[in-house]
């Protein structure tokens, strides 16, 4: 876990991205308890949001079926 | 009765008898903020360009009249304005334009918007781990978006939300140019470019509208563009300017001009025409090229001119859009001493907003009285009371 943490901290000050959204999700598969492993698949969630990730669709799916999340809503028109 | 900073009876007089704005429409800061109600959230203001955001996902974000705003071109392809505020404790969103590959993400606490402005993610807002809350309806937590409508590629906003919408508004401006409602090329990098200027808004619309300065401003324009060339366009409360009926388009050293439009009529083979679309966009069509004049108020006395010029193909000349970049910026760096002269001159304590020609100043004329009727408007509203 401590090489996974460096590793997670040198993704940040790389903002690298990409990196965190893999990186979380291992953290969250190491964690020893279901809170951590939520708050770390938050993470990787957050962040292939942010980089439209093909794994965003999975990791929220995660969150929805685990309670901690909501589906995705509808796209909205433009205010014209 | 509510006591106003100025009186403005004598500028919807009859042009004949007609005053110009008083001087602290121009000076006071105080009447900035007044019109800035009154004549530009209330109505629908230029603001920027689509160009700006070409790619799905680019972002763009701007200050116009202090309000910070975020132009997006969703995933959808729609160009939108949003407040670049986040909904949670209002935290600028982005600083820099950039491409947003998938979400807004707030960089304080991570609240995540979709580039359409839904709330699609609150990390840990119930909670480490817990992203939803009973309290937080995401439903009423999106991005704050500005309402917009995009004409000649222009992105024009109307920030109180209540004006007509803006194909009614301004139907008659749309109807005359229909013709060139089709699709418009950016020139590109030489055809963008701002022209900052010591004076009022205002000042810069008031020139643009009429052809009276044409032969003592710019002598090389009248050399082959007279005086009588010209004609007043004038649409009492929608819009106003000036046509020419001897346009000459520019050509290479081969003797090839730009591509014109595509069908346009016979008129706009030596005819182009100069409006203002109320209250701050100047515009301009050619038959083969038109333009977008963007003016940004920084302040009372400060504004920035975005100038972007357009062709019907994307494929036209490098050199030759070059050429015609450069000629339209001398054209507008011509008239930078006459507006900032003008804002100058209205320092003057007993200057009475001045008089105009009865013959020549009749577009100039339109747009302040638009422009105060506007203010009464928004004056005769219970809580404009001072």
């Amino acid at each position: 876990m401590i090489a996974l943490e460096r590793e997670l901290l040198a993704a940040h000050a790389a903002r690298d991205l990409r990196a965190l959204v893999t990186l979380y999700q291992q953290a969250a598969s190491q964690a020893n308890a279901p809170e951590r492993a939520a708050f770390y698949l938050t993470h990787a969630h957050v962040f292939a949001l942010e980089t439209n990730h093909p794994d965003a669709a999975a990791l929220r799916a995660q969150l929805v079926a685990q309670g901690r999340e909501s589906a995705l809503p509808a796209p909205n028109p433009p205010f014209r | 009765m509510a006591q106003h900073r100025t009186d403005l009876r004598n500028v919807r007089r009859p042009i004949e008898q007609a005053n110009g704005l008083p001087n602290p429409h121009y000076i006071d800061p105080a009447v900035f903020a007044e019109e800035r109600q009154a004549v530009l959230f209330d109505n629908w203001a230029g603001l920027a360009v689509t160009a700006d955001v070409p790619a799905i996902g680019d972002a763009v974000p701007l200050s116009f009249l202090g309000m910070p705003l975020l132009i997006v071109r969703d995933r959808q392809g729609e160009v939108r304005v949003f407040q670049n505020t986040c909904r949670h404790r209002g935290m600028i969103l982005v600083e820099e334009p950039r491409n947003i590959e998938g979400a807004i993400r707030c960089p304080y606490h991570s609240w995540c918007y979709a580039t359409d402005g839904r709330l699609v993610s609150t990390p840990h807002v119930g909670g480490p781990g817990q992203n939803t809350h009973s309290g937080i309806d995401r439903a009423l937590l999106g991005l704050v978006e500005i309402r917009s409508h995009i004409w000649m590629d222009v992105i024009f906003i109307n920030v109180s939300g209540q004006a007509p919408a803006f194909a009614d508004a301004h139907a008659d401006l749309l109807a005359r140019w229909a013709e060139f409602d089709q699709p418009l090329y950016h020139g590109g990098a030489e055809s963008r470019f701002q022209i900052p200027v010591d004076c009022n808004w205002k000042l810069a619309v008031e020139n643009y509208c009429e052809s009276y300065h044409l032969p003592w401003v710019h002598p090389g324009l009248n050399s082959y563009s007279r005086l009588e060339d010209h004609y007043h366009i004038e649409e009492p409360g929608r819009y106003s300017g000036q046509g020419t009926l001897v346009y000459r388009q520019l050509k290479d050293e081969a003797g090839q001009s730009f591509p014109d439009f595509a069908g346009i009529s016979d008129k706009w083979d030596t005819a182009a025409e100069y409006i203002t679309v109320y209250p701050n966009v100047l515009m301009g069509v050619h038959r083969d090229h038109s333009f977008a004049i963007i003016l940004v108020p920084e302040s009372q006395a400060h504004t920035v001119e975005h100038v972007h010029i357009y062709y019907a193909r994307p494929d036209t000349d490098p050199a030759l859009r070059e050429r015609n970049a450069k000629q339209w910026r001398e054209v507008f760096d011509e008239d930078v001493f006459v507006v900032e002269g003008m804002q100058r001159g209205r320092h003057a304590p007993t200057f009475d907003g001045g008089r105009f020609s009865p013959a020549m100043d009749g577009p100039t004329h339109l747009f302040h009285d638009w422009v105060a009727a506007q203010i009464e408007r928004h004056r005769s509203l219970p809580q404009a009371a001072e």
